[in-house]
């Protein structure tokens, strides 16, 4: 992988992470928040990618290391995605409304 | 470098297999419960905690008569290619920290999480054993794990089992809590693994003792101590980033909130002690150190304030939390400054670790308190605490140790790790946190105080309580608090567990 | 360990023992008799263990160590006898009280601490002390439950806690500049000439013990308190607590190394406060906030007795302090019981108890032949001839008129039935230390090898303690003529404190409220969360 293809991913990467950071500061809803996330993990994950194939450069196919962990960490995301979206659906059920913001910030009820 | 140990090669200790064993044994639980079902998951839980207790004095004491950092590489293969386990004295006493608290919050919440006779839905008690399986597995792994990758497993692990913790009543505003929970530590946890990988492309290694040795001042080492930070800064609710924190813990119940607040958000605080003590030493700076403590003092004062104008009691616990989780982070000026005057650390890290393991004890006890003056009054609102005193006695006496301990006063860890901190500091010329140590102590004994006059006020007519509390619940509370309480005495051991295996002086960097 | 050894071990042992006793509920509820009985070793090693060798404790890293000094055992036995004499008071003053128990536990804390100070040895064991009496005694000042205990409880334990933190950090810095970092008190003073925070340490020390001996202008909390508590405590309070920190200031202060001019100014604030304390004194009605005053002021006159010794470098200058302290320890304890004792009293017996509450009155005052007179004599070779003597003379004047103007309140203080008369329980204790306020101070000025009984009935002795007491009598005489003082509210300044510190901590709270509410707004966390991480960024990048 050349210099100007590493640098064009890497580019790619950081937008992606940008554009979820966005997502995620900015808009209300959490499913929209969820995604967000799933965003800027992808964004990290090219990165990984992109650090993966710097072992080209020594004439071997790429670095395994980083593929193993990106698989790791997309599982891992998978799952903090399927908690989260479990999590809305039953606000969604109780309350009929999915949303982060509590009408007052603080003192919930405790049980 | 020479003050490093040095660690290649690098071979499995004499006890290195009780690392796997401290490791496996929590998931064998969850494990179990998952396949013998919510009847069951009670007694897996308390069948593995005693065991896991045992083990992790094994642990301490195998750490203890070795003298240094055990390790346990994963089928022989060294890191960078395997994965090593390692502990030191610091990962040896977090172990038995955990087990010993997870046990007492198992033996308060074995009559509120107990499986309905008569084969009722045993949904909650099956989610809760379960979770406290997982959370005490994630949190083994987090305080074991040697290199960068398995602590970032290790970190969603503990936040995957805490945010199902926080709202286990399932009510809208605890769901809405476990939420913002969630997303914010994803944040959270995607800057720290920005940062992980950061530094893999940078030194083709995410082993611990490894990095340490190739680590460089250069920006990509600059931008993962800063992202990584951060991001364990999120999980841990360091003020200002703590907006997840108070409705999670004071929304959860009692036993659930006493994990959260004592354990779950010190597996992220430990991560930034292995990541600024350990891993990049030579990266972070002074003014970064300062800032870091700048936080911490911007949350006891924040924190101690807003929890005095609380109304409600576990609410004030909650943000109590939050300024004593500002305690913690006073430790990294201290340190960087010890080490620049060629002193050892040992003051500030084991001030620092004891601050933690004494909060982490008597907050357990205090959040465990406040659930049994819940359930005797049927409301926690502290302007109506007129009476609890006479009706629990024994709680209301771990509520004034656990206080002591929080506030400071001897012989409490609180007061030995401030003792140990305010040297720190002194010796360093760090003035300004001292007035931070000073003035946190009097703002904390302020609510203690509001607290205890109003649940010890004399009453005519014995309040009627809604249910009465057995006595052994209160019997766990107060032993928890007594611990706190009596921490401080570690000072009389001939030895300081905490620097097993831990060089004396810092590489050359935080100066 | 020797006889001695267990001796000082019990001083703190008994009472700390007799503490976790009452873990258990039905031997709390019957701890009240036996509460005199706590202070009894301490008692004795007052006068067994003296200047005994160190007894030491715990690891090597921080030994806790136990030794009893000359000045350390004059107010350790004058203070055990004060605990047991109001020990056996308070078994019958609290014995219908619905919170017996809680009365005992606060006690035995306060009193555990209390006797303790006066034998522990190293600077770990002094602060664990301290908090233990602090705690122990805000119990005691919130014991009546009513809102000006509890307002006087809040403010005791805050000044308390403060003078604690202040202290610590005086004692780290202490530590830190003593050469093999030794946590013994005995070296501290050394330490503290030789440091290079000397100033530091000597303002901390003088800010935390001066909190707790009620050094004005940080007196205020004395009066609320000492009003608010309960006869027997309050008895306890003035007499012995504020006692604990008087040893402090004789240990840790350099009184035997080379003159040092700040003691000078530290007897200067003594004494502005031993007169301020008077002229606010005599605007006040309660019998017992009276006697808070005039404990204040005579504070301020032990303070300006270790500053003068300070500046001059006298050795002895620590012994003498503590002498006049046992005399205010004595006389102080008998007139709080006094006014415990006149409430339950009628007119017809009064006579029999305000005559003796008379003679310790005025012998406060320096009364000749009484223990005041003796002790103001022997601190005239500390204090001088010059400004400070002088005004150590007027403060003389002073308390004989606070005094006086005591005893008019006190008489106005007594049973509405004429009959009523007070138990044997009361009168026994009062009379005890009545008789001990008398005695000791002669025992003790005798056992002196530098003074004998001539030096105390010279003419010139006996003209030198009278003139004050007269023109002290003749002042309260036109006071009461007079009759014309506004009355000041309890505690003076605290008002204007407590106004403003109201409204600062509300302005702050609210404040603190508003910014917390803001940051727990998503966009702005998140925002805070990247500000952050570019914060953290610049400050590794730039700040090497």
């Amino acid at each position: 992988m050349s210099v100007a293809e590493s640098t064009f991913y890497g580019l790619c990467a950081a937008a992606l992470v940008g554009i979820g950071l966005y997502g995620l500061i900015v808009n209300p809803q959490p499913l929209r928040k969820i995604l967000s996330f799933n965003l800027v993990g992808s964004g990290v994950f090219l990165i990984f990618g992109v650090v993966a194939r710097r072992g080209a450069a020594l004439g071997m196919g790429g670095d395994p290391v980083p593929q193993a962990l990106v698989i790791t960490g997309i599982v891992v995301a998978f799952s903090a995605t399927a908690l989260a979206v479990a999590l809305v659906v039953r606000l969604h059920e109780t309350t009929g409304a999915a949303t982060l913001m509590p009408a007052d910030a603080g003192e919930p009820p405790t049980p | 470098m020479n003050t490093l140990p040095t660690l290649l090669p690098e071979a499995t200790s004499a006890g290195g297999y009780l690392l796997v064993l401290a490791l496996v044994l929590p998931f064998v639980g969850v494990l179990a419960a998952l396949t013998l079902g919510g009847r069951h998951a009670r007694a897996v839980a308390m069948l593995a905690l005693p065991l896991g207790l045992v083990l992790s004095l094994a642990i301490v004491v195998e750490a203890v008569r070795s003298g240094q950092t055990l390790v346990y590489l994963l089928g022989g293969w060294a890191p960078p290619l395997g994965i090593a386990l390692r502990a030191d004295g610091l990962s040896a006493v977090m172990l038995l920290t955990t087990a010993v608290i997870l046990l007492a919050v198992a033996c308060f919440a074995h009559a509120d999480f107990a499986a309905p006779a008569a084969g009722g839905e045993a949904r909650r008690p099956f989610m809760f054993w379960t979770l406290l399986l997982a959370m005490w597995g994630s949190l083994n792994t987090v305080f074991l794990a040697g290199d960068l990758f398995t602590l970032y497993v290790a970190l969603e692990l503990l936040g995957f089992a805490g945010v199902p913790l926080v709202c286990l009543e399932e009510r809208p505003e605890t769901l809405q809590a476990a939420l913002r929970y969630l997303l914010f530590a994803l944040i959270g946890s995607v800057l720290y693994m920005l940062g992980a990988v950061l530094l893999y492309g940078a030194y083709g290694t995410l082993d611990i003792a490894r990095l340490a040795t190739l680590v460089r001042p250069e920006p990509a080492a600059f931008a993962a101590a800063a992202l990584m930070t951060v991001g364990l800064l999120a999980k841990t609710a360091l003020f200002p980033l703590h907006l997840w924190l108070p409705p999670a813990h004071a929304g959860a119940p009692a036993a659930a909130s006493a994990v959260l607040s004592a354990l779950t958000v010190k597996g992220s605080f430990f991560l930034v002690i292995r990541l600024w003590l350990d891993v990049m030493p030579g990266i972070v700076t002074p003014a970064a150190g300062q800032l870091l403590a700048a936080c911490g003092a911007a949350a006891i004062f924040v924190g101690n304030v807003v929890a005095l104008r609380q109304k409600r009691l576990k609410l004030l616990i909650a943000y109590s939390t939050v300024a004593q989780i500002g305690y913690l982070f006073l430790m990294f000026p201290l340190a960087a400054g010890l080490s620049a005057l060629q002193l050892p650390t040992a003051p500030a890290v084991t001030g620092g670790m004891l601050q933690a393991i004494s909060h982490a004890t008597a907050k357990a006890a205090m959040f465990m308190g406040a659930g049994l003056i819940y359930s005797t009054l049927g409301h926690d609102r502290i302007a109506d605490l007129r009476g609890v005193g006479r009706q629990l006695p024994m709680t209301m006496l771990a509520f004034a140790l656990g206080g002591v301990a929080l506030i400071g006063l001897p012989p409490s860890g609180g007061f030995m790790a401030k003792w140990l901190l305010l040297a720190a500091a002194l010796t360093t010329g760090q003035w300004w946190w001292v007035v931070v140590l000073v003035l946190g102590g009097l703002l904390t004994s302020f609510y203690v105080f509001i607290v205890l006059v109003r649940a010890m006020a004399a009453v005519d007519v014995p309040l009627t309580p809604k249910i009465v509390v057995p006595r052994h619940r209160e019997a766990v509370v107060l032993a928890l608090a007594g611990l706190s309480f009596l921490l401080g005495c570690v000072a009389l051991l001939p030895l300081d567990v905490v620097q097993i295996g831990r060089p004396a002086l810092l590489p050359a960097g935080l100066q | 360990m020797s006889f001695t050894a267990l001796l000082l071990t019990a001083t703190v042992g008994l009472p700390l023992a007799m503490l976790l006793a009452c873990l258990w509920q039905p031997l709390r509820e019957r701890m009240l008799p036996w509460l005199a009985l706590g202070a009894v070793p301490g008692l004795a090693a007052a006068f067994l263990s003296v200047r005994g060798e160190l007894l030491v404790l715990g690891s090597a890293r921080f030994p806790l160590a136990f030794a009893l000094d000359r000045p350390g055992a004059v107010l350790l036995g004058v203070a055990a006898l004060l605990w047991l004499a109001g020990g056996w008071y308070a078994a019958e003053y609290q014995r219908q009280a619905p919170d017996r128990g809680r009365f005992a536990v606060c006690w035995l804390m306060t009193l555990s601490g209390c006797l303790g100070i006066f034998v522990a040895a190293d600077m770990v064991s002094v602060y664990l002390l301290l908090a233990l009496l602090s705690v122990g005694t805000t119990g005691l000042v919130l014991q009546t439950g009513t809102p000006p205990a509890l307002r006087a409880g809040a403010i005791y334990i805050g000044m308390a806690l403060l003078a604690e933190s202040l202290l610590l950090v005086g004692f780290v810095l202490i530590v830190n500049s003593a050469p093999g970092n030794t946590l013994l008190v005995a070296d501290a003073p050394a330490a503290i000439v030789a440091s290079p925070w000397r100033d530091a340490i000597f303002a901390l020390l003088i800010a935390g013990f001066g909190i707790k001996v009620g050094l004005v202008p940080l007196h205020f909390w004395i009066p609320l308190a000492h009003g608010a508590a309960p006869v027997p405590a309050s008895a306890l309070l003035s007499g012995a607590v504020v006692k604990a920190s008087v040893i402090g200031l004789i240990r840790f202060l350099p009184l035997d190394h080379s003159p040092w001019a700040a003691g000078a100014a530290l007897a200067a604030v003594g004494l502005f406060g031993a007169l301020y304390a008077v002229a606010v004194g005599v605007t006040q009605r309660h019998p017992k906030t009276v006697l808070a005053y005039s404990s204040v002021s005579q504070l301020g006159v032990i303070v300006a007795i270790i500053g003068m010794g300070m500046a001059s470098g006298d050795p002895n200058a620590g012994l003498i302090a503590a002498f006049y302290a046992s005399n205010h320890v004595l006389s102080k304890g008998a007139l709080f019981m006094a006014v415990g004792v006149v409430s339950a009293t009628g007119s017809r017996r009064l006579w029999t108890i305000m005559l003796p509450a008379a003679v310790l009155a005025v012998g406060l005052g320096g009364l000749p032949l009484s223990g005041g007179a003796l002790t103001k004599a022997v601190a005239k070779e500390v204090l001088g001839d010059g400004p400070s003597g002088a005004l150590a003379t007027l403060s003389a004047i002073g308390t004989t008129l606070l005094m006086l103007h005591f005893l008019r309140r006190l008489r106005a203080f007594a049973a509405e039935d004429p009959a009523a008369t007070a138990s044997c329980g009361l009168r026994r204790p009062w009379l005890l230390m009545a008789v001990a306020s008398l005695v000791v101070p002669w025992a003790l000025f005798l056992l002196s090898p530098r003074y004998s009984l001539p030096d105390a009935l010279a003419p010139y002795a006996l003209w030198a303690a009278l003139w004050p007491i007269a023109v002290g009598g003749a002042l309260a005489y036109l006071l009461a003529r007079w009759q014309r003082l506004p009355e000041l509210p309890e505690g003076d300044v605290v008002v204007a404190l407590e106004r403003a510190g109201l409204a600062l901590s509300a302005m702050a709270g609210a404040a603190c409220v508003r910014l917390d509410g803001a940051l727990r707004q998503w966009p702005l966390a998140s925002v805070a969360l990247l500000g952050l991480a570019l914060a953290f960024a610049v400050a590794t990048l730039a700040g090497r």
